[in-house]
């Protein structure tokens, strides 16, 4: 990785423009967070993050071209070492187990307060180290 | 009796006369008096020989016959034809009568002169009450096949031509006998059922199998169509020969009227709660996907900037986006209320466990799943009913049980689902008989949803020992069903 240590490279995935330009905006806003691209549908997010190889993804659950579950499961089959946080307006206990069996690191419920999604986005930067060694 | 009879004979033969139990014999003198008594006659009618040689023969007879001269009418018919036979009501010694059959012989000399009568008798009292029981049998059964009316009852002879009708007949196919005894029973059938050969075939079947029962249209008289259930049975004699048909049928076209509007009631409930469940999915769905997503970049722009602007305008935006985390919450909640979205991905458990999770421990209720016997998940269509059916369960245990517990149990039962919610509250009762208006509307609201999807539902409760809210939904995929 040629970007240095301290900054976290973050894609950002959901359907809904007001969401993906809202949550760039507030990772952007961080020092150490940089988004590096964003994605409308699961086809999409699965080819940028192919390209981008981005250290963490906010993926929505409920978008079109399988939603996020399948998403999930494709990048983490090409690049085990993403670190994805599902997003949702939905906890529903099967919609988030499903998403824990595709591989997510945690759930994310949509109306989650600013610091909260950044905090959550900075730890799972921070596992970069345990999932290099796991 | 020629004198070159031996005597010996003759003395046997009185002997037999004398013996014979069963019968009376007996002889009269020309003017009917009698003159000998056998052991048959004194068991009959119980004189001893010498209470009664000598008497007149009409001391059997009793009075009002006495009096109309039947004695000696019937001595006078056996004069000009030689003997009489009648059956009638005679009297014994006691007073008591007895139904006699009487065969009085003249009896003549070789010369021709009349020398008197032979008179035997025969007890037939107990043939006479047997044949009386029969026959009454027979009359009631008569008058109870001409008193129906609800059913048409009537024979056929072998070849299918009708030999008796009764009322019910009359009520039902509108023939009067006079119009319809003689015709042959095919005149029930519609034209296009004679032209398939049915009546024949029914009684051939009703022969094979000792009976037939068929249900479909047959005609009046009028030519107007009813729908019929009929039954052929065929009637043997005691040789095993084919004596005719019993025909029954039953007018079931108002029964059959009121069960098709049943389903054509319960049809238009289906479409029509079906409808229901695919508007309220697009409008949870459009909510979810425009005013939640618009709610939540709002909220995340507020933050952004309450970030930027001077500290003295923080208080404003905070106060705002906790306007919009709220508005977040209740449209969430909407949507789950108007469609358990994990139900169409995840199932009834799924759902079941969300509901518990999110709505009813903040009720303050303690609450359990059990779905360890449902071993096949309920089409959606179906796990949405139960799904609405529990929610509305639950929410009256939450309203009016007054309960610490509520339990749901699944299970898997006679290819459907069998729910069971009970609480331990104070048990349901119907003071009055009934319940309070407001809870009948959901009550009946739950029990309308189950029977709408062809199933049951039922209510039992205990004063002081709970509820138990029970209903079974068959496991079939309701039509166009589409998720």
């Amino acid at each position: 990785m040629s970007t240095p240590a301290a900054l976290v490279r973050v894609m950002v995935c959901d359907d809904d423009p007001m969401i993906r330009e809202a949550l760039s905006e507030v990772l952007e806003a961080e020092p150490d967070l940089i988004v590096v691209g964003a994605a409308a549908d699961a086809d999409e997010a699965i080819a940028l993050a192919g390209e981008l190889a981005p250290e963490v993804i906010i993926l929505d659950v409920r978008m079109p071209g399988g939603g996020g579950p399948r998403a999930a499961r494709e990048i983490l089959y090409r690049a085990p070492r993403t670190r994805i946080l599902a997003f949702s307006a939905y906890d529903d206990s099967g919609t988030v187990a499903e998403m824990t069996r595709a591989g997510v690191v945690e759930y994310l419920l949509k109306g989650t307060p600013n610091t909260e999604i950044v905090a959550a986005v900075r730890r799972a930067g921070a596992l970069r180290e345990a999932r290099e060694t796991s | 009796m020629s004198d070159t009879t031996p005597p010996p004979l003759e003395a046997d033969f009185r002997l037999l006369v004398q013996g014979v139990a069963d019968y009376a014999i007996f002889m009269l003198d020309a003017t009917g008096h009698i003159m000998s008594w056998n052991t048959g006659a004194e068991r009959i009618k119980g004189y001893r020989p010498e209470e009664i040689i000598g008497r007149h023969f009409s001391v059997f007879y009793p009075p009002e016959e006495y009096a109309a001269g039947k004695p000696e009418r019937e001595l006078e018919t056996a004069i000009e034809e030689g003997r009489v036979e009648d059956d009638g009501w005679r009297l014994r010694k006691d007073g008591t009568r007895f139904w006699a059959n009487v065969v009085i012989t003249a009896l003549h000399d070789s010369d021709g002169t009349l020398r008197g009568f032979a008179k035997v008798t025969r007890d037939l009292t107990e043939r006479r009450s047997a044949e009386q029981a029969l026959w009454e049998s027979e009359e009631r059964f008569r008058l109870l096949v001409q008193g129906v009316v609800d059913y048409a009852i009537f024979m056929l002879d072998p070849a299918g031509h009708i030999v008796s009708w009764n009322p019910g007949a009359e009520r039902i196919n509108g023939y009067r006998p006079e119009e319809i005894i003689g015709k042959h029973f095919s005149v029930f059938y519609p034209p296009e059922d004679n032209a398939a050969g049915i009546p024949a075939r029914e009684l051939e079947l009703a022969i094979d199998d000792g009976r037939l029962e068929d249900e479909g249209w047959r005609l009046r008289r009028d030519g107007t169509r009813f729908w019929a259930n009929v039954v052929i049975t065929a009637l043997y004699d005691d040789n095993g020969i084919l004596r005719g048909f019993a025909k029954v049928t039953r007018d079931l076209t108002e029964r059959r009227r009121a069960e098709q509007a049943l389903d054509e009631r319960r049809r238009l409930l289906g479409h029509l709660v079906h409808a229901q469940e695919l508007e309220r999915r697009r409008i949870a769905w459009d909510v979810h996907d425009d005013s939640i997503q618009s709610m939540v970049a709002v909220g995340m722009r507020l933050q952004l900037l309450a970030a930027r602007l001077p500290e003295e305008h923080r208080a404003t935006l905070s106060s705002l986006d906790e306007a919009v985390s709220g508005t977040i919450g209740r449209l969430r909640s909407l949507v789950f209320q108007l469609r358990p979205t994990s139900i169409d991905r995840h199932g009834l458990v799924s759902a079941l466990t969300d509901f518990i999770r999110d709505v009813v421990i903040g009720w303050g209720l303690k609450p359990g799943l059990h779905p360890g016997d449902l071993t096949e998940e309920p089409p959606t269509e179906t796990a949405i009913t139960i799904f609405r059916i529990c929610q509305e369960a639950v929410t009256n245990v939450h309203k009016h049980a007054q309960a610490k517990t509520v339990d749901i149990y699944l299970s898997t039962v006679d290819r459907g689902t069998m729910t069971r919610v009970i609480d331990d509250g104070v048990g349901y009762s119907m003071p009055g008989g009934r319940p309070e208006p407001k809870e009948h509307f959901g009550l009946i609201e739950m029990r309308e949803r189950a029977e709408t999807a062809g199933g049951w539902w039922s209510v039992t409760g205990t004063p002081g020992h709970g509820t138990t809210v029970e209903f079974w939904l068959p496991t079939t995929k309701a039509p166009e069903a589409k998720t």
